[in-house]
């Protein structure tokens, strides 16, 4: 069943680690300290730079479908974590840990973790973290 | 160091008194090289970090600059037209990457001409060093903006103006784009000291001054990082317009750092003129209130007002700026007014007033005779020139003949019935040429020749009803009810379409797209010295001009790098891009979402007036009461 949870976890250490690199603030987007988790279908796989995108159609706290945009690295990130332009397709069933937008009614997330559950892919811990 | 809490005038004092007088000569024989690689020096505070959000320690904010940096989102960097926007001047040297500094030379005499600044993110940044005079305030605003340079003693004094508006620091607070930078580089063997001062008017009270360190490392290189921006908001949901922003109090994140940061003063994060002076410590025991406090102030170059006044200027005089391809925007009194020019004569996209017309004609026909029949000297010898017309000799013809004259004016478009964009109708298409016969009919036999006037119905509608009526002769003759306008066959070699913005700042706007050079003419869409202009009892709403705006923002693309590209002629101020007119769009639709948050909870038109939901943006746009009555008014 696709749905969505939103835990609160105190993170506060990750927002350092994440802040350097990126064109934009990640801990001024992103809310840092909540996660969420989104289970749907990937409808768009951006792989570019700054940061690549991952659209996914997933529902929202109310159940509402929502089309969601995660950030992810950039291209060299992720080619460095063995992450291509063709390792996720268009309808692979995913489920993404994220990090919730810190404005109200946006369908935004940044990346921490990444499962198809098909085959068991996997990206983020291990010390992958988006920078 | 800790540079900001040394007072901003007293740093500039020191600075400019050590420069004179140990240096001597304004400019040394021979400067010190700072050319080549450098590479940022990560020892001083927070140079390429960003503050907690919400933290604007050290930050001479007003109360406008601390309401605006409160309720921006850094999602707004995810809105397609920032995607790839370079970091803000200010931050550009904290940015990582590095920094290569490179040397323009006259190849003749070996002065320099310029300095040219690069960064991992940036465009070049030319520094001209020729003594060349900053552009007029209606020139366009770039993210590098226009710096000129001079050596004082040992130091490289740069002046830099025409920014566009972004942020003090990453993911932080705000500027506004009147904002002027003074830095100062000074080299001592191989480190170079930038030290940086920011003028905003609008939200500060006076300059902010950070400085950065860099060290030279020949083995260095700048990075240099591709951005593919893309059409689709990375904000989620599938809104392509969305402007994310806080509400007033809505925004947390002081409470979020302050809570893990629990012996910081509160107030003290707020920033303010006060607290970056040391009294200001006196304030935080009880031994003195703030409000009672008295520190020395520095104020800025920078007159918001005059500043503002200088991109539309009152002068009764006609300013010309070449925009684009065949494009010319004509600066009349107060109101732009857009030219195409090229050999098929020339369209203008509104007239201005009644008072400026001849000085208008006076103007576009200078600019026909300069640029479509320029006197030339000979390039080609003898009989058998090609291109060459009539039986003496081609060169001769070009020395002693006189040229055709250009064109008359063929089209006029009329974005609305407003009076200082159609008052110089009758004189204007009089003066023009449209090629008529009687066939057409009474109704434009009453016009003769005239130039034809391209206008949405509404606007003619409005321009021949009531008790007053204006002249036939400067009433549309080509009128359109559909989406679009296209121009019926190429004009100066490009299509010209006129598009229908919908219950924007009347019922009759249009917006005029020249597809080839790439300018789009925005009429009273777009402001760059006021708020948009809402006639309400014309069928002007809020939500038509955010349409309305957002429709140039689909049809504009920028060059690179969130700059540039297709150019936006706004009705009044200075001339615009993609990023200018979706900064000016975010602005519009952030007021809108606040006084809608305010109707909706009941308050009256005074209660949402007194509660200021502009206050953030009037020193930049000026009295917003009529703007704010329009939002209320046109919001269901």
């Amino acid at each position: 069943m696709r749905r969505v949870v939103f835990l609160v976890i105190a993170l506060a250490a990750l927002v350092a680690a994440t802040a350097a690199y990126a064109h934009h603030s990640y801990a001024a987007t992103y809310n840092v300290a909540e996660q969420i988790t989104l289970e749907g279908k990937l409808v768009q796989f951006v792989y570019r730079n700054p940061h690549s995108f991952v659209h996914v159609q997933a529902p929202d706290q109310s159940g509402a479908m929502q089309r969601w945009a995660v950030e992810w690295g950039g291209t060299a990130q992720l080619a460095n974590d063995g992450v291509n332009r063709d390792t996720l397709k268009v309808g692979d069933e995913v489920v993404i840990l994220g990090r919730p937008s810190r404005v109200t009614g946006e369908y935004r997330a940044l990346m921490v973790r990444l499962t198809r559950p098909s085959d068991g892919f996997t990206w983020g811990g291990r010390g992958q973290v988006v920078d | 160091m800790k540079q900001q809490y040394l007072p901003a005038g007293l740093a500039l004092a020191m600075l400019a008194g050590v420069l004179v007088s140990a240096q001597g000569p304004a400019r040394p024989a021979n400067p010190p090289d700072i050319a080549g690689e450098w590479r940022l020096d990560n020892s001083e505070d927070d140079t390429t970090a960003q503050p907690p959000l919400g933290d604007y320690t050290g930050v001479p904010f007003n109360a406008a600059g601390l309401l605006r940096s409160d309720t921006t989102a850094e999602s707004i960097w995810g809105t397609p037209e920032f995607q790839c926007r370079p970091h803000s001047a200010p931050h550009q040297w904290r940015g990582l990457g590095g920094a290569r500094i490179l040397k323009e030379q006259d190849p003749l005499t070996r002065d320099i001409r310029a300095y040219h600044f690069q960064f991992m993110r940036s465009l070049d940044r030319p520094v001209f060093m020729d003594g060349r005079p900053h552009p007029p305030a209606w020139a366009p605003h770039t993210w590098t903006g226009f710096s000129t340079g001079e050596w004082i003693g040992n130091t490289l004094a740069i002046t830099t103006t025409h920014l566009k508006d972004g942020f003090l620091k990453r993911g932080g607070p705000q500027t506004s784009d009147l904002y002027a930078m003074t830095e100062f580089l000074t080299r001592h063997d191989d480190t170079l000291t930038i030290v940086t001062v920011i003028d905003d008017p609008i939200y500060l009270d006076e300059p902010y001054i950070h400085s950065t360190t860099y060290t030279y490392d020949p083995l260095a290189s700048v990075n240099h990082e591709v951005c593919s921006s893309s059409a689709f908001a990375e904000n989620g949901g599938t809104d392509r317009h969305h402007v994310p922003h806080f509400l007033p109090g809505q925004n947390t994140a002081r409470a979020e750092w302050l809570k893990d940061e629990n012996w910081f003063p509160p107030e003290a994060a707020l920033g303010g003129v006060k607290t970056i002076y040391p009294e200001y410590r006196t304030t935080l025991n009880g031994a003195a209130r703030v409000d009672a406090l008295r520190v020395p102030s520095t104020r800025g170059s920078v007159v918001a007002d005059k500043a503002v006044a200088a991109m539309s200027p009152r002068d009764g005089q006609v300013h010309v700026l070449p925009v684009q391809g065949n494009v010319y925007m004509l600066v009349a009194d107060g109101t732009n007014i857009a030219v195409s020019v090229g050999p098929e004569g020339l369209l203008l996209v509104n007239t201005g007033s009644a008072q400026m017309a001849d000085k208008v004609l006076t103007a576009i026909n200078q600019l026909a005779n300069a640029t479509v029949t320029p006197p030339t000297t000979n390039t080609c010898f003898g009989a058998n020139c090609p291109v060459a017309w009539g039986f003496s000799s081609p060169y001769i013809n070009a020395i002693i003949s006189s040229p055709a004259p250009p064109k008359p004016v063929r089209y006029i478009v009329s974005t609305s019935a407003a009076p200082e964009h159609v008052g110089g109708n009758e004189k204007i298409a009089g003066a023009g040429f449209f090629p008529r016969t009687q066939a057409f009919g009474a109704a434009v036999t009453s016009v003769g020749r005239n130039a034809a006037i391209v206008a949405h119905e509404n606007v003619l509608n409005r321009m021949a009803a009531g008790d007053r009526p204006a002249p036939v002769t400067a009433q549309p003759t080509d009128t359109y009810f559909d989406a679009f306008f296209k121009l019926p066959a190429f004009f100066n070699g490009e299509a010209v379409i006129v598009y229908h913005a919908p219950a924007a700042h009347s019922d009759g706007d249009s917006l005029v797209y020249f597809r080839r050079s790439e300018v789009i003419a925005a009429g009273h869409l777009m402001s760059t010295v006021s708020y948009p202009v809402i006639d309400v009892a014309a069928g002007g709403t809020i939500n038509g001009v955010i349409a309305g705006i957002n429709q140039i923002l689909d049809l504009a693309v920028s060059e690179y790098r969130s700059q540039g590209g297709t150019w936006i002629v706004p009705g009044r101020g200075r001339l615009m891009d993609t990023a200018d007119a979706a900064s000016y769009r975010n602005m519009v639709t952030i007021v809108r979402d606040r006084v809608r948050d305010l109707k909706r909870r009941g308050m009256t038109l005074e209660q949402v007036k007194a509660a200021r939901p502009t206050a953030d943006f009037d020193g930049r746009y000026g009295p917003a009461d009529a703007f704010v009555e329009a939002v209320y008014r046109t919001l269901s």
